[in-house]
């Protein structure tokens, strides 16, 4: 059994807590924009959307990192884990990464990536909506699945 | 009489408002009554235990209930009973 | 320094310069920040007798030290300014995320001083500051205004701007920021306009830090809970957002209609919450931090009214709604996007063409005067384009953007300007509710009622009930919020976050970020200094006992119908005892023992 960091943008506010917790987990202070979770917002549209790590089975950010600083956790399931003892800053994973999930943070000199907070993500308990899940991965999309199920369960129980 | 339902209330009943003819002559046994009619959730959110439920707002004719004997406030035929839960804003 | 940045930044625009000084702890101490740190500014500064839209005014921009943090619901900034509505220190308060960019970027205020001679914005990226050209925004709304500002300075910076009412300064304009909120009241527009300041854009990537993050964790943590426990903070303000107190208010008989005339709307439930979750809610908002969500995206699909934004919000609804006596809420969303897109302040605007309305039935104006719309009471299409005409300044309109006061008063009737020191009042009828009377007649910026919303406990009982038809207690009740209010107000927190909290979280949340030990009795003192402070302004301003009233129609004509027909305002019995507990004369002057107890002189 092992935990994946659901998105529900559908639920998401904007409020920005996701980010807050997160810096403040790894760093005792609030900087957002450095966070490793980053919600975005359109105002005209109202919509927001929060993005963090996908901790990908098969890594872009994996397969280019020369040292093995970026790789697959043996330890827990559904995590790509960051060494920073073997890392050289290349940021050649920040390159990699298709949705921009990894990057690099000059005042840390750190690559900022999502992960997970030892199986217990600050953002989703700080997250007031239910836009970030911390689920079981066979549950994974239960929640969205059934919500839309229950429509037609609705629907049905009307004209039967 | 009229009792009228607000915000998540109408949710519990189904409707808006509803004409009751007859009613009994305090809150009490009137919220007992509707309690019958529209389930578990509506009971939850009027009663806590045997008392009125701090978390609703009932007025009589525009009073607070808190203020006229809470589940004693007395009802008359003509009377109008709106139910909120507690609501806000600004 | 925590939760502080230490650095406060002022920008003359007369001179093109800008520069940096330091936060004075003591100041930060005693005011906190946002409203109180504001005020402090402009009463230290600023000649009392400056005329508002001249260059000598300044305009602040201020966080409170929570500002930028995960203390719930804490993402506020507020405007402070002498106001060129009404005089008085202007401090207007808005959610959304500029705030909290002001913070990263490493500012706990920034003060905007004299004149451009040009339009220009403000680019603000941390520690490089730049006064730039505006000319090719200046006439475009706010969402537009927006858009293009972020396309010169950062695609994520967070902007405060004005629209075409503010550039035209009009009293009741507002500064919108995040394209949906509002810094509304007291016209803060116009002064932004004044000083051809057209958009200020910031964007910062510092941080606001912790003096003890274990104790500041583990105070946001049970605040959140309390908040989240709370049937208000925790689920209704979401389900239905603000405009779910149309009800209410309506069947406690307390709901102004036509301009003040009545305190009962039959038709309310068709502009409520209720109606409005129905049918034009997308989604519900959540401004910085926040978790309590009552922000409403919403749109409407009606051909006549077709739109896309925000709210309304409950004093919106009511507004365009029950005070103008109409019950289309298409029309009354249509309005509120106006407002928005304008830069209007939708209390003040709705409650002038309500005014407009009761002139026009009476005769007062005519046809000539409403370039020939039929300005009566219901008429939908006829209130929708009075605040478009308002909006862009055309005909009628441009005189309706002044506010009611002016408005009634060159017509020779100011009676009927349902309005405190000029502002206008907003949704709560004093005859029905006894305690929300006082506070306008006593609120430091006129008709407000979110400085000390007694509604709260007389309506809503949140935390207490009572009878709002007495005046017994009320004084106290009203010294309790509007202390506890300014206090929390200049911490950055919203005041919806007293759904479940209340000084003691707040005072406890603030020690912990900032490292400075308040009590709660330190922080409702602060809070009382910040309230005497904006006080002893207004009696600068010539404002006296006399101007701590409410309009003849709320003292002496009874509510015709619903719950609460036959009632008056009973303000006399209640403000004697408000002046006495506040420490004042009989005149509602602040006593010298009092001043000297709050360290003001």
């Amino acid at each position: 059994m092992a935990n994946v960091l659901m998105i529900h943008p559908d639920k998401c506010t904007g409020c920005r807590n996701c980010e807050l917790a997160c810096s403040f987990a790894k760093e005792a202070q609030f900087r957002p924009g450095a966070a490793r979770v980053q919600a975005y917002t359109w105002e005209r549209e109202g919509m927001s959307v929060p993005m963090m790590c996908q901790q990908c089975d098969e890594a872009a950010c994996v397969k280019v990192c020369p040292t093995g600083a970026m790789h697959r956790s043996r330890a827990v399931a559904n995590l790509v884990d960051w060494t920073e003892s073997v890392c050289i800053r290349c940021k050649m994973c920040t390159i990699a990464c298709p949705f921009g999930n990894a990057r690099y943070d000059a005042a840390s000199s750190s690559i900022f990536k999502c992960d997970t907070c030892a199986g217990a993500p600050e953002c989703v308990t700080f997250c007031p909506s239910g836009a970030l899940e911390w689920v079981d991965d066979q549950m994974q999309v239960r929640s969205r699945k059934k919500a839309y199920a229950a429509r037609f369960k609705d629907a049905f129980q009307e004209v039967s | 009489m009229i009792v009228k339902y607000f915000a998540t209330i109408r949710t519990y009943t189904g409707e808006n408002a509803r004409q009751v003819d007859d009613p009994p002559v305090t809150l009490g046994p009137l919220l007992e009554t509707l309690a019958a009619r529209y389930g578990a959730r509506f009971r939850r959110a009027v009663f806590a235990g045997d008392e009125l439920s701090p978390e609703i707002i009932i007025l009589v004719n525009g009073r607070n209930v808190a203020h006229q004997g809470r589940l004693e406030t007395p009802l008359a035929a003509d009377d109008e009973v709106s139910i909120f839960p507690m609501v806000a804003g600004g | 320094m925590f939760g502080w940045t230490g650095t406060i930044l002022r920008v003359d625009l007369s001179e093109g310069t800008v520069t940096r000084e330091a936060t004075d702890p003591r100041m930060a101490r005693d005011y906190i920040g946002a409203r109180g740190l504001g005020g402090k500014i402009i009463t230290d500064e600023l000649d009392p007798a400056t005329d508002a839209l001249s260059p000598a005014n300044k305009l602040i921009f201020a966080p409170g030290p929570l500002t930028g943090t995960f203390a719930p619901s804490a993402g506020r900034y507020e405007v402070i300014t002498k106001s060129p509505l009404n005089n008085v220190i202007a401090c207007s308060n808005s959610g959304g995320s500029f705030g909290p960019e002001l913070k990263y970027a490493g500012y706990d205020a920034v003060i905007v001083e004299g004149k451009a001679a040009k339009p220009v914005y403000l680019w603000i990226r941390d520690d490089q500051v730049e006064i730039r050209d505006a000319a090719a925004i200046w006439g475009q709304d706010t969402h537009d205004t927006t858009d293009l500002v972020r396309a010169e300075t950062d695609e994520d910076a967070k902007v405060a701007c004005i629209g075409p009412a503010g550039e035209r300064l009009a009293l009741i304009s507002n500064i919108i920021n995040d394209m949906h909120r509002a810094a509304g009241r007291t016209g803060v527009g116009a002064v932004m306009g004044s000083k051809n300041l057209k958009a200020i854009a910031v964007y910062g990537t510092g941080a606001v830090k912790v003096a003890d993050p274990d104790r500041f964790k583990a105070a946001v943590m049970a605040s959140r809970q309390l908040i989240q426990a709370h049937p208000v903070g925790g689920a209704g303000l979401k389900a239905f957002g603000t405009n779910v107190l149309v009800n209410i208010l309506n069947q406690t008989g307390a709901l102004p209609t036509r301009n003040f005339q009545d305190g009962f709307f039959p038709t309310a439930d068709k502009i409520g919450g209720e109606a409005l979750a129905e049918r034009h809610l997308k989604r519900p908002k959540g401004c910085f931090s926040c978790i309590i969500s009552c922000g409403r995206v919403s749109r409407v699909d009606h051909p006549d009214y077709l739109g896309f934004g925000e709210g309304p919000e409950y004093e919106t609804a009511w507004a365009f709604g029950a005070d103008c006596g109409i019950d289309d809420l298409h029309a009354i969303t249509k309005a509120n996007y106006y407002c928005n897109e304008y830069g209007l302040d939708t209390i003040s605007m709705g409650s002038t063409v309500a005014c407009a309305m009761e002139l026009f039935e009476r005769g007062i104006i005519t046809t000539e005067d409403t370039d020939g719309v039929q300005l009566t009471f219901g008429n939908t299409a006829a209130m929708v384009e009075m605040v478009r005409k308002a909006a862009v300044g055309e005909g009628f309109g441009a005189k309706l953007a002044q506010g009611s006061y002016r408005l009634a008063e060159s017509y020779g009737h100011p009676e009927l300007s349902m309005t405190v020191k000029k502002q206008e009042m907003p949704a709560y009828d004093p005859r029905g509710v006894q305690g929300i009377g006082l506070n306008y007649a006593t609120g430091n910026r006129g008709g407000c009622h979110v400085r000390g919303y007694t509604i709260a406990v007389e309506v809503l009982q949140n935390g207490a009930v009572m009878d709002p038809r007495v005046t017994e207690g009320k004084a106290g009740l009203d010294i309790l919020f509007q202390n506890l209010t300014a206090a929390l107000d200049s911490t950055g927190a919203c005041l919806f976050s007293t759904f479940g909290i209340g000084g003691g979280e707040l005072a406890e949340t603030l020690s912990a970020l900032t490292g400075v030990e308040y009590s709660l009795d330190e922080f409702l003192k602060a809070g009382e200094r910040i309230w005497n402070q904006e006080r002893l302004w207004n009696l600068k301003q010539g404002y006296t006992t006399a101007d701590d009233t409410l309009p003849e129609r709320l003292l002496k004509e009874p509510i015709k119908t619903g719950p609460a027909k036959g009632e008056v305002s009973h303000l006399d019995q209640m403000l004697p005892e408000y002046y006495s507990l506040r420490g004042w004369d009989e005149k509602g002057v602040p006593g010298k023992e009092k001043l000297k107890e709050l360290t003001l002189n």
